[in-house]
Parts: structure tokens; sequence; C-alpha cells
């Protein structure tokens, strides 16, 4: 009998031991998917109900930009996009490349406000790599055809914001990357020539949106 | 007409427009220097482009030739066909070509995508009015890409450098896929002196234009944007030609559908 009990005994409390276990290893990452669900949920929800709204284009761009900063980690992607030579960069270069790659993104993510018309979503499984959360959704949009898409989602900010986009395999700011890197290299290394390419398109964009 | 004849047939014809464009650019400048910085050597072999000089001029006549030809032939048939013609059109298209996805199916060793895709064409070609309206879709079996070089992929073979050939961003697997994809084709086993030649110059034509109508906005936006659209489109066609091939690899379905195994769980063969 004193068997048995000490063999019950020992059984909750290696129960116990294991389910304490799974807690501390498993609730931080399910609670960060749980996090990441409700964050691209939201995210995406204010996104589509700026773009469905019956107001003019200029005004939903101006809701838009808030948004897009607030859940956007313009630095992280601006960072990575430079890649190698983020580290040769000075300080100054480091500055103004980070000025003009937040207007230059942001001018591509509110130039396809139109694309995001009627679109529905719905989000998929979560995974992890890299200490960032992969969340897949499915995104439905208005005579054509459905599209997958991945949004990585890093903490490393202390809050969740969203660092990169897959789409159909590719990833957004690796693209970004080798397109910079491959213009630096062509012109010899120098940033400053990235630098001015950026700034011309960041003001052609401001003309043609002046002259429409 | 044999399989050698329309191979070599096909092979040749590349391979003479190949070196046709190597010897008008000058082949001092088909090899990229190896650079000797650490950092830049990383980059350079991510890149996976040793042929980095032949492959931009190869990009940039295939830029001429889609800015003066191509693009206004696309943007006028997007302007005169109304959206639901050239989805079903396009669905034709996709069905024509899923004879040689069905082979790599098989090829890969994936038969449920094989039987998916049997299934799909047979259906399509038939309830779906030759392909035109993709009723496969609605019950369940989608379309789903796969070709030889995917195939070679799946069987372990590495890409090898990147091309830039006449049919867009490639590589040397998947450049040697395209020519044993054309062995595939039925459409290319048509018969001369018929009029279903025509058919098959008209088809792989009228594919281009398609094609090119349904990229018009993400390569007008790609030219606005992108400072290298060269490296733009290498990095993604290498990132994508990657995640395709581990779609496939990565596809574990059971061979038989589930709908398929409770039934017979339900209808066990009565033994004799």
């Amino acid at each position: 009998m004193t068997f048995l009990i000490n063999r019950r005994i020992l059984t909750t409390l290696i129960s116990t031991f294991a389910l304490g276990c799974i807690l501390i290893f498993f609730t931080p990452s399910c609670f960060a998917n749980d996090n990441s669900r409700s964050f691209i949920q939201n995210f995406g929800n204010h996104l589509v109900a700026i773009v469905d709204s019956p107001i003019s284009v200029s005004e939903k761009k101006q809701k838009l930009i808030p948004l897009v900063q607030q859940n956007v980690d313009f630095n992280a992607i601006g960072r990575y996009c430079l890649g190698r030579f983020w580290k040769v960069a000075t300080t100054q270069q480091k500055a103004r490349y980070l000025k003009l790659f937040h207007q230059f993104l942001m001018n591509a993510i509110t130039d396809k406000l139109g694309d995001y018309r009627g679109v529905q979503f719905t989000i998929g499984k979560i995974t992890q790599n890299g200490g960032n959360d992969l969340v897949e959704t499915s995104i439905t949009r208005l005579q054509q055809p459905s599209i997958s898409m991945q949004w990585v989602v890093s903490y490393a900010s202390g809050s969740p914001k969203i660092v990169d986009v897959i789409g159909e395999g590719a990833s957004l700011r690796l693209t970004q990357r080798s397109d910079y890197s491959a213009f630096i290299t062509r012109h010899g290394g120098n940033i400053n020539v990235l630098l001015n390419a950026l700034q011309k398109k960041v003001s052609e964009h401001v003309h043609s949106t002046s002259n429409n | 007409m044999s399989l050698c004849h329309v191979f070599s047939k096909k092979v040749y014809r590349l391979v003479c427009l190949f070196t046709s464009l190597a010897s008008a650019t000058g082949c001092s400048a088909i090899k990229a220097p190896v650079p000797k910085d650490p950092a830049a050597l990383a980059d350079y072999k991510a890149a996976n482009d040793p042929y980095e000089p032949l492959n931009r001029k190869l990009f940039n006549l295939t830029l001429k030739f889609d800015k003066y030809t191509l693009k206004p032939m696309a943007k006028a048939y997007r302007w005169a066909v109304p959206h639901v013609v050239r989805n079903s059109l396009g669905n034709m298209i996709t069905t024509m070509y899923e004879p040689q996805v069905f082979f790599n199916d098989v090829g890969a060793g994936k038969p449920r995508r094989a039987g998916d895709l049997f299934a799909r064409w047979c259906i399509n070609m038939t309830v779906g009015l030759g392909g035109l309206i993709d009723v496969a879709k609605m019950v369940g079996f989608p379309h789903h890409v796969n070709d030889a070089g995917l195939t070679f992929a799946n069987w372990g073979i590495s890409p090898g450098p990147y091309l830039f050939l006449p049919m867009g961003p490639s590589s040397v697997r998947d450049g040697l896929g395209y020519a044993v994809d054309q062995l595939f084709s039925p459409w290319n086993y048509v018969p001369r002196g018929y009029g279903l030649i025509s058919f098959n110059w008209a088809y792989n034509s009228f594919g281009m234009i398609h094609g090119r109508s349904e990229h018009l906005d993400e390569l007008d936006a790609l030219e606005r944007d992108s400072l290298d659209p060269y490296a733009t489109i290498r990095s993604a066609y290498q990132q994508m030609r990657k995640a395709e091939a581990a779609a496939i690899r990565n596809d574990h379905r059971a061979t038989v559908p589930a709908w398929y195994y409770h039934w017979y769980q339900r209808h066990p063969p009565h033994p004799h």
C-alpha cells in the first residue's frame, strides 16, 4: 500500500515537474504566436477598414501613414537592406540613408492603396524562424487570384513589428538588399551614389503626386 | 515527328540564339571578376552569377524587345479583352501545358500531385470546355507548378550558375529543364502540313502576350522602384525557385485522397 501511495506521489511529482517544464519552455512561444496572430489580425483589419472607407485617396493615405509607421520597423528593414555596406557607412550616411529609405518604402506601400481594395484575408499557421514569427496569410482580392503571403514579425524592438513580407517565396527585404548591393557594387562601392539615387526616386515621387 | 528531332530542333534554336547573342555582345566580357574582399566575395557567391556581364547584356536586349514589342501588345490585349475572357484564355493556356506538369510530378516521385493533376486535366478538358473554365479548382483540384528544372532540383541537382535566357531568368539546371519540358509537350508533336501547326505558333505567341499582360503592373513598379532591376529579378527568381522546389519536396500527403480512404474503409473488397 505504502509502495502504491509512494508511487502515486512520485508519479504526481514527475507529472507536475513535466507540466512545469512544458509551461516554462513552451508558453513564451505560444504566447508570442498568439501575439503575432492578433497583431497581424489587428493590422490587417485596420488596413482594410481604411482602404474600404468612403473617403478620398489622399485622406486614406493620411490615415494609412501612422498605421504603417506604428506597425512596420522601417529602421530594421533599412539596416538589413544596406547589407555589408551598413558597416562601412559613416554616421551621416546612415542617418541620411534611413531617412530616405523610410520615405521610399512608405511611398511604395501607399502607392499600392488601390491594390488593397476589397481585400479579405485569413490567417494560417504561425512558425518560428531565426527568432521571428512567420505568420501565413491567404489574401483574396477582387477579380484577382488569391495569393499567400508570409509576414515576418519581430519582437526585437520590445513590441511586435513587421520586418519582412514574403510573397511567392521571395523575401521583400532580401530582394531589396540584392538591388542595393548590386547598385553600390556597380558604382565602385560608393554609398553616396545610392543615397543620391534614392533621393532622386523620392523627389520624383513627390513631383508625380503633386502633378496628379 | 520523332522525339529526338523535336529535342534537337529546340536545342539547336536555343544554341544558335545564345551563341549569336554571345558573339554580338563580345566574348571578352562574359565572366565577372571574382572579388577579393571577403564581404564582397560572400555577396558574389550568394548571387551565383559568374556570367553576369553576358547575362546583363542579354537582359538589356530583352528589355528593349519588351519595350517596343511585347509590352505594347500586352497593354493593347489588356485594354481590348475583358477580364473574364482573359481569365478563361489564361485557364486554357494553363490546361494546355499541364501534361508537362503531370510528367514532372511523376518524375519527382509525387503520385498524389500527379493524380490531382490528372484528375484536374480530365475535368477541365471535358466539363471545363477544353480548359476555358477552371471547374477542377472549384471541386478541389487547384493548379500547381512543376517543371523539369524543379524535378531536377528534387533529385538533388544544384541550380548551377544563374543565366538570363531569351525566355527570362533561369539557371543552367532550369535552362536544361526547359529543353527537357519541350519533349513532354504534346503540342510539339503536331505533324507538319496541318493547320494545327499554325495553332501551335498562335498558342506560343499568345501565351507570351497573355503572360506579359498578367505582370504589367508588377514590372512597371519594378522599373519605377528598383535601382538595379537585373539584380532584383535575379534575387526574386532564385528565391522563388527555391521555395517552389521546397513546396514540392515537402508535399507529404498520402497517395490516395482522404475521401477515398474513408470510402474504402466502409466498403472493403469482398473475398472470392
